[in-house]
């Protein structure tokens, strides 16, 4: 909210404070100052002068002599604008003036006259229309006649004040209003609070022309005043008024209309101005129904069905607290207003304004609550503003409809219990005094504090409210630091998921994988793009309903996406080489549209490029579900691998698939060819605690190494050979391939396998007959089941 | 040669051998003590000798064998050293070339600040708790004292799947599904990501919250700000100080925002702190009572303090990180700088 200090100083003195000084107050007492807008200081020395004699120069058809007025001396000017008069009030940059531009005014000659500064245009000034009425013309700015000679021109153009820009949390509404604001800096600088003046000169006039008041729908208008001022005199507001409305950004209209923006702006109450003659019969707060029709201020039209208007006999005239209609609203030959002050529900205000796609400064303060006394303050200040500048009579009657009007809260509490929940001492006394400043009054019944609260303070309803009230007056500062003296001991653990997920983590990172992070959401290009079959379950996607943008509109069913996006944004900026993973969350619908929360699993993406090839990947994923137990692999259907070159995986709670990314699938990622990606679902395998490592004896006896080398055909899958191989014997340690061999002296269609194995016997030394047996069972062993011979 | 010429003689030649003179070495061996060699000679020759002069020439003999045995054993220690010396200076490398083997891996700097805080409150008796990242209304807002159609709605612009459920806006739904899930006294935290319909060069539509809660029977501001104070001296560094400032949260009353002493300039005012000495951190409260009575505790027997931080803040804060982006980007360079 706009705070101008000018406009706080009629409720408070603040002083000699500085800006600054007081926005570190207002922080200590929960209002944030986002901003401090200094006065203008790009402009000094421009005064207003006035032009009291001119002639044409002798030597020159388009210049001119002037005499003018700053106030301290007249000096003579010259200037080549063609729009200046005697009499005129002008800007006039003195000599040492500067100007936005940074220009320095220096006397000067022209055409053998004496100048001694410049009269200034608006555009020379930095402003328009908007701040001064004449400053968008090509000339001199003309100011208004009963501009103050000699003034230094910020003031005259209202842009010497200095506005704090002040955050209002959502529990203070009543904060919205500088007067309330103002109360709260009362009592933060112990200065005295002066109240607005409420007070106008009425008029009589027949209630007979005035409407009836009527709410219908009480839930969502608890009270509503209407006040008839005539003989209406619609014209611009006071300088001071249009100064002050802008430097809050409300662009300024006529004085009536200004009064209502003032007015919500100082004591926070929406008021709208009717004129009086289009208003058919009576006033009802009402539902609008069904095919009513409105247009607006804005001139576009609206549908009120269902949507809660101010209605005459025939017609809506208004849409509740949002918007007031065309037809109805202030003209120059307006002659008698109908000002309506209500409280609007704040929730049905903010529905209907997202329904209808309608905002307004009204409907924003109606959002977040104008309370009940608001409305009476509202309106009469109006009046006494009208009063003061005179724009018309004021009939002294009041029509208004309302419910039962509300009762101040009573909270019953105790020194002791506000004490206990701060967790330090404050005595009695200085509780009470400090929440009777603010206008909460406090009874003592015993060791009871009675407190009733003013209606303005809606958000008080307890204890903690009044404790925290007590706080930001007192003094966060006073709030010490102590250690669990007040809680139990608690055992501290983290889940087995996590746990789990740490340690898989932990085991990827010693790969040589640095852990990347994704969006939640994705493209919904993603399936086609990873090349998915129709009925893929990766495409039944979760879409959001109000995305940023299309490429972030659903939720992600796998990682793979946002890992190939990742690196192809790095090959793009020639990082080459990586080695990634990312685990995270997916989103699985049971049923779409959702009627339930969807599942999340957890999955593991590992994505290298340009780091290693099929068996990198195949050693990577080995080692993640090593973790868990053995390792079992079968063909892979992944629509988005090399059909050559992936595998599928599912144990051990682990379901997936990994390998060489398909090349079409690089293409559209604008992918190297050298990437592998793993896609693992580890849910199932997260929830159980790993198993616990058990020692097994070692063996004291010597193993003993032996060479084999079998011929096969092309075809046969070596793992599996040598995984069978290894099951031979219960002696058998390790079987390892060292060499694979086509070529010469072996035929065509074979291929030569050579292999280490390791024989360990466990408890006395193996005779040589016993390692041949061995040895004879493998070759049989390869024989039968791999068609291998010995090379 | 008598012993004397022996001696004087196998001294000269052990005395001239060198490097390389190993097998020179075995052969002088060999000469003195081998099967056919000049001192088992001179023993076997003392059968010969009268019985009276046997004793004293026998040990003569024989000191000198000792004496010699000793001496080439000696020398051949002194040949070996001499071997690996001259072995070594010709392994001399290149020691300023880099060869770099299998690096390890780094976690993203988001889940380095999660796992710290994470290990910092399990060790101060906080359980960890996951908790839905797509949620209902009532999780995310209405059972945190925040009805439909509340300006506090406001503050967090959300991101809708249906009318009622949504991504979560805030860690603060996991308080409310502890709370009904386990009876006091508890202690929590609850780390995860979270979705706000914002995007510029401050916000990111998805970053991470840390939600902490203990609810316990006479729990006061005093040990909210304890608990703070410990966190961000472990994060920040021992000389941290915090400070509360009031503000608003619909789920807690009081609210305070807290502010840590900037790590950096330590309260005189530099860049980081935007010269005001503190940096905003997180935002606190006394759990409230609404909060408490939804979730079935009686707040007029328990209370409780939560709060909530933001990590990834965090750690810009930490890391000097300017651009909220970088931690989306997963740029090999950026993340490498956080090894």
């Amino acid at each position: 909210m706009k705070l101008p200090l000018s406009w706080l100083s009629d409720y408070v003195d603040i002083g000699d404070i500085t800006p600054q000084e007081l926005a570190d107050k207002l922080l200590s007492i929960g209002f944030e100052v986002e901003e401090i807008v200094p006065p203008r200081s790009d402009i000094k020395g421009v005064v207003v002068g006035k032009v009291e004699e001119i002639v044409h120069h002798e030597n020159s058809d388009k210049l001119w002599i002037c005499k003018v007025n700053i106030g301290r001396e007249v000096v003579q000017i010259v200037t080549g604008a063609q729009n200046v008069k005697k009499g005129d009030c002008v800007p006039v940059a003195t000599v040492g003036a500067v100007l936005p531009d940074g220009t320095h005014i220096k006397p000067a000659k022209l055409r053998g006259a004496d100048s001694f500064g410049m009269m200034c245009g608006g555009s020379e000034l930095g402003v328009d229309d908007d701040v001064i009425e004449g400053a968008s013309f090509d000339g001199i700015l003309i100011l208004p006649c009963d501009s103050t000679i000699g003034e230094d021109i910020l003031y005259t153009l209202g842009q010497a004040d200095t506005v704090l820009d002040v955050s209002i949390t959502a529990n203070r509404p009543d904060c919205q209003a500088i007067v309330n604001l103002a109360r709260e800096i009362s009592v933060l600088l112990d200065k005295p609070f002066k109240s607005p003046k409420l007070t106008y000169k009425t008029s009589d006039m027949g209630l007979s022309d005035f409407p009836t008041v009527k709410i219908a729908e009480k839930d969502l208008c608890s009270y509503y005043i209407g006040r008839m001022i005539y003989d209406i005199k619609i014209e611009k507001s006071p300088k001071w008024m249009r100064d002050r409305l802008r430097m809050c950004g409300i662009r300024p209209i006529n004085n009536l209309v200004d009064i209502t923006n003032y007015v919500l702006l100082e004591i926070g109450q929406p008021l709208h101005a009717f004129d009086r003659k289009f208003i058919d019969g009576g006033i009802t707060v009402r539902k609008g129904g069904c095919g009513e029709r409105l247009t607006a201020l804005d001139g576009k039209e609206y549908d009120v069905n269902d949507v809660l208007v101010i209605s005459d006999d025939k017609k809506p005239l208004a849409i509740a607290g949002i918007m007031g209609g065309e037809y109805t609203s202030i003209f120059p030959d307006t002659q008698t207003v109908f000002l309506e002050a209500a409280r609007f529900e704040r929730s049905n205000v903010r529905r209907t304004s997202r329904k209808i796609g309608l905002r307004s400064d009204s409907s924003a303060r109606y959002e977040k609550g104008v309370d009940w006394i608001s409305v009476e303050i509202g309106s009469a200040r109006a009046l006494a503003l009208i009063d003061e500048l005179k724009c018309g009579k004021i009939a002294a009657a009041t029509v208004s409809d309302s419910i039962e009007p509300p009762k101040q809260k009573v909270i019953r509490t105790t020194k002791e219990e506000i004490c206990s929940l701060l967790g330090i001492e404050i005595d009695k006394k200085t509780i009470v005094s400090i929440l009777k400043k603010q206008d909460i009054a406090v009874k003592t019944e015993g060791k009871t504090l009675v407190c009733t609260i003013p209606l303005v303070r809606e958000d008080i309803d307890g204890y903690p409210d009044l404790a925290e009230d007590i706080m930001r007056f007192y003094g966060y500062d006073n709030i010490i630091s102590t250690y669990s003296e007040n809680t139990h001991q608690t055992r501290g653990y983290m889940s087995i998921h996590d746990d789990n997920t740490q340690k898989v983590k932990d085991r990827l990172q010693a790969l040589g994988a640095d852990e990347i992070l994704n969006y939640s959401f994705v493209s919904p290009d993603a399936p086609d793009k990873l090349l998915l079959s129709t009925n893929d379950a990766w495409r039944n996607v979760i879409p959001i309903k109000n995305p940023l943008s299309r490429d972030i509109s659903v939720m992600r069913t796998q990682l793979i996406y946002g890992m190939l996006c990742s690196i192809s944004r790095n090959c793009a900026r020639k990082n080459d080489t990586m080695r990634f993973y990312e685990l995270g969350k997916v989103f699985v619908a049971n049923k779409l549209p959702l009627e339930s929360l969807p599942q999340e699993r957890d999955v593991l993406c590992v994505g290298i490029c340009n780091d290693g090839d099929f068996y990198t990947i195949k050693s990577i994923v080995g080692e993640i579900i090593g973790m868990f137990g053995n390792t079992e692999y079968s063909p892979s259907a992944a629509a988005y691998l090399h059909p050559k070159q992936s595998l599928h995986v599912e144990a051990h709670g682990i379901v997936g698939d990994f390998g060489k990314l398909h090349p079409l699938v690089c293409e559209n990622y604008d992918l190297p060819e050298n990437v592998y990606v793993a896609h693992l679902d580890i849910t199932d395998a997260l929830v159980t605690a790993m198993p616990t490592a058990k020692y097994i004896p070692l063996s004291k006896q010597h193993p003993i190494d032996r060479d084999l080398a079998l011929i096969v055909e092309s075809n046969i899958a070596v793992g599996e050979m040598l995984s069978a191989i290894h099951t031979v014997s219960p002696y058998i340690a390790s079987v390892k391939l060292f060499d694979i061999y086509t070529g010469e002296q072996i035929a065509d269609g074979y291929k030569s396998v050579a292999f280490s194995v390791r024989i360990q016997p466990t408890d006395a030394p193996f005779s040589d007959g016993k390692i041949k047996e061995i040895m004879d069972n493998i070759i049989e062993k390869a024989a039968t089941q791999f068609g291998a011979k010995l090379r | 040669m008598n012993l004397k010429e022996i001696r004087a003689d196998a001294l000269k030649k052990l005395e001239e051998l060198h490097a390389k003179s190993e097998r020179d070495l075995a052969a002088l061996k060999t000469y003195l003590f081998g099967k056919t060699g000049i001192l088992t000679g001179l023993m076997k020759g003392l059968k010969d000798l009268p019985p009276e002069q046997k004793p004293q020439a026998g040990k003569e003999i024989n000191d000198l064998r000792v004496e010699l045995l000793e001496k080439c054993e000696q020398k051949e220690k002194e040949l070996h050293r001499l071997a690996i010396e001259q072995a070594i200076n010709s392994q001399a490398i290149d020691l300023s070339i880099d060869r770099p083997d299998h690096a390890i891996g780094c976690a993203h700097p988001i889940n380095q600040v999660r796992r710290r805080l994470t290990e910092y409150f399990v060790g101060n008796g906080y359980i960890v708790y996951d908790s839905p990242e797509i949620e209902t209304d009532y999780y995310n807002f209405q059972a945190l004292n925040v009805p439909p159609d509340h300006p506090a709605r406001d503050m967090q612009d959300t991101f809708f799947i249906t009318d009622n459920i949504l991504l979560r806006t805030q860690t603060s739904s996991g308080q409310i599904r502890l709370m009904e899930k386990y009876k006091p006294p508890l202690k929590m935290i609850c780390p995860g990501r979270v979705f706000r319909n914002d995007d510029d060069s401050t916000h990111s539509p998805v970053f991470h919250q840390m939600e902490g809660l203990v609810i316990d029977k006479n729990v006061t501001l005093c040990d909210l700000k304890g608990a703070l104070d410990g966190f961000a001296k472990f994060i920040f560094g021992e000389q941290t100080q915090i400070r509360f400032r009031p503000s608003y949260f619909p789920f807690t009353e009081p609210s305070v925002e807290v502010d840590v002493s900037c790590f950096n300039c330590h309260g005189s005012g530099c860049r980081v702190c935007k010269n005001t000495g503190w940096i905003e951190i997180l935002g606190a409260g006394m759990v409230n009572r609404r909060v408490l009575e939804g979730c079935g505790i009686d707040p007029d027997e328990y209370r409780g303090f939560a709060f909530g931080v933001g990590l990834d803040r965090i750690t810009m804060i930490l890391g000097a990180i300017n651009d909220i982006k970088l931690m989306w980007e997963n740029d090999v360079r950026f993340l490498h700088m956080f090894k």
